[in-house]
């Protein structure tokens, strides 16, 4: 069947909507009822077991009525509009900044997910790591350099300054020359 | 791009029988998943988007010194044409039905694919025959290395690789083994072991991950957990639970030998005699007798059969492939007369 909403994809997922004629089904694709965000879905394909859990753990709670309350005050992503109310309906993340909009929340759902851990403890990517140690230097040199400016210190940040400047062309070589080198893990 | 070569064969590297254990293991698969740090996931990014990463990821492949590549868009594959890359394990379900967006670049021997806009904007895969993680780990991870160079992932210090599902965040790796377990399933033995290696941080489902069935006694064990656990972690804990499966169904396999040998040998060669002559074949007949011939090849009983060819069997007789060798759709009879006749020919040749 296809999607109502777009008639181009398949339809996944059934949304229920509640009107005062009673409550009509939709037959709509992930992403169209991603988008119709007003609705509440239930799933009719095996693979959701994620978001029925995370609805699940949502619901099952005694202090259900508060926890709804704070979760739908939660601001939404920026980037992509989602809730964090319906990243526990639909149980996917819509963009990478919706990591960052929910960042307190998220342990919590990850440790339901992966038994009790919450940090990543695998692979970095060699570009990521070198550049945020670069990243590091700079910050430590500027903070360092501003405390000498303010003690009056002007040679010792100019030194400062030289330093800053160094770290911050190897920082564009580095983003340039896009891991031309090889890294260790 | 005219005719696609991996459309040709049904025969690919993963169903060649070699490496380790490979009586029991059939294949070993490693999976990466990862982002694009500017781009909304799948699930929510606009068609622009979509045609975006389609592009940087061309250009970021086409720009390595890994040759060979062929790129394949679904939107140039027809349906059967899909289901048949899925029945071959080069691409998931998933992707198959992702028609707008979609497209997989598989290396030459296809033991690398990589899928773009599935449910991750990138999935990369190696498959290897027989049991071979550290080597299927290497070379996947080898593959991400070279493409991270190029493409700009989405990695967050706290949570690791971000992606649309949070069952895969942090390595973004799953890593599976699919193994052929007739003994453990003929003494019901594994009925007690899947909810004891789901236990253990691990999954247990059929070959095709669709419910707990397991059609010709085929499984795939992979890991359940992505965060908090390194890749090294991941794969030795998977490894140590499939030697354990393994120890498992062997010392199964002669107890069945010992204990009813006769009975043993007359399921193997009576479901030879169904696959070499049966006019009629229905899948899970053809499934289940597939299973019992390799275990026949396996404990040598039976001799002039080239596991090879059973490989590739297992393959073809699933509908997508049989009705792309026919050309043309066919009703569930019709595949059971299709069936019946490739099992012939190709058991005649051998």
């Amino acid at each position: 069947m296809l999607c109502e909403n777009c008639k181009e994809r398949q339809a996944t997922v059934i949304l229920m909507q509640d009107t005062p004629n009673g409550s009509i089904e939709r037959n709509l694709c992930e992403k169209c009822a991603f988008n119709l965000q007003t609705f509440s879905i239930s799933p009719n394909q095996e693979p959701m077991s994620i978001q029925q859990f995370l609805s699940q753990w949502l619901s099952g709670s005694e202090t259900l009525q508060q926890q709804t309350r704070e979760v739908q005050t939660m601001p939404e992503c920026p980037e992509c509009g989602l809730t964090f109310h319906r990243f526990l309906e639909i149980g996917k993340f819509g963009c990478p900044t919706c990591y960052e909009t929910f960042r307190e929340r998220l342990p919590k759902v990850f440790g339901k997910l992966h038994n009790g851990n919450t940090i990543h403890k695998g692979k970095i990517p060699a570009s990521f790591n070198e550049k945020m140690t670069i990243k590091k230097k700079i910050e430590e040199l500027r903070s360092s350099m501003q405390e000498a400016i303010q003690e009056e210190q002007f040679e010792h940040a100019a030194v400062l300054r030289d330093e800053i400047k160094d770290w911050k062309q190897k920082l564009a070589a580095e983003t340039e020359e896009e891991g031309g080198s090889e890294h260790g893990e | 791009m005219g005719n696609n070569r991996f459309m040709q064969n049904a025969v690919t590297g993963w169903m060649v029988p070699h490496g380790e254990h490979s009586d029991i293991v059939m294949s070993t698969r490693i999976r990466l998943a990862r982002n694009l740090r500017e781009f909304r996931f799948p699930i929510a990014f606009s068609d622009e988007q979509a045609e975006e990463v389609g592009r940087i990821v061309s250009e970021a492949l086409l720009s390595t010194d890994e040759k060979g590549y062929s790129y394949t868009r679904m939107n140039e594959l027809a349906p059967l044409d899909r289901q048949a890359l899925v029945e071959k394990h080069l691409i998931s379900h998933q992707l198959a039905e992702a028609e707008q967006f979609g497209a997989v670049f598989l290396s030459e021997d296809e033991t690398i694919s990589i899928m773009v806009n599935e449910e991750d904007h990138l999935r990369i895969q190696c498959i290897y025959p027989g049991l071979q993680l550290e080597n299927a780990y290497q070379k996947a991870d080898e593959t991400d290395r070279t493409l991270e160079k190029k493409l700009p992932y989405a990695f967050d210090e706290e949570f690791g690789y971000l992606t649309s599902c949070p069952s895969n965040t942090g390595t973004g790796m799953r890593a599976s083994v699919m193994l052929h377990l007739p003994a453990l399933t003929m003494t019901r033995q594994i009925n007690r072991i899947i909810p004891a290696v789901s236990r253990l941080g691990m999954v247990v489902r059929g070959s095709y991950g669709e419910g707990s069935e397991a059609p010709g006694n085929v499984y795939q064990v992979s890991n359940q957990l992505t965060l908090g656990k390194s890749e090294k972690e991941i794969l030795a804990e998977l490894a140590n639970i499939v030697s354990r499966l393994i120890a498992h169904e062997r010392r199964s396999r002669e107890l069945l030998l010992e204990k009813s040998r006769i009975a043993l040998e007359n399921r193997v060669f009576r479901s030879l005699g169904t696959i070499s002559y049966a006019r009629l074949l229905p899948a899970a007949e053809a499934a289940r007798c597939l299973s019992d011939v390799r275990l026949g090849i396996d404990l040598e009983l039976i001799e002039d059969v080239d596991m090879t060819i059973l490989n590739e069997l297992m393959i073809f007789m699933q509908s997508g492939f049989l009705q792309h060798y026919e050309g043309e759709a066919l009703t569930s009879e019709e595949l059971d007369i299709s069936r019946a006749k490739l099992f012939r020919e190709r058991l005649q040749k051998s």
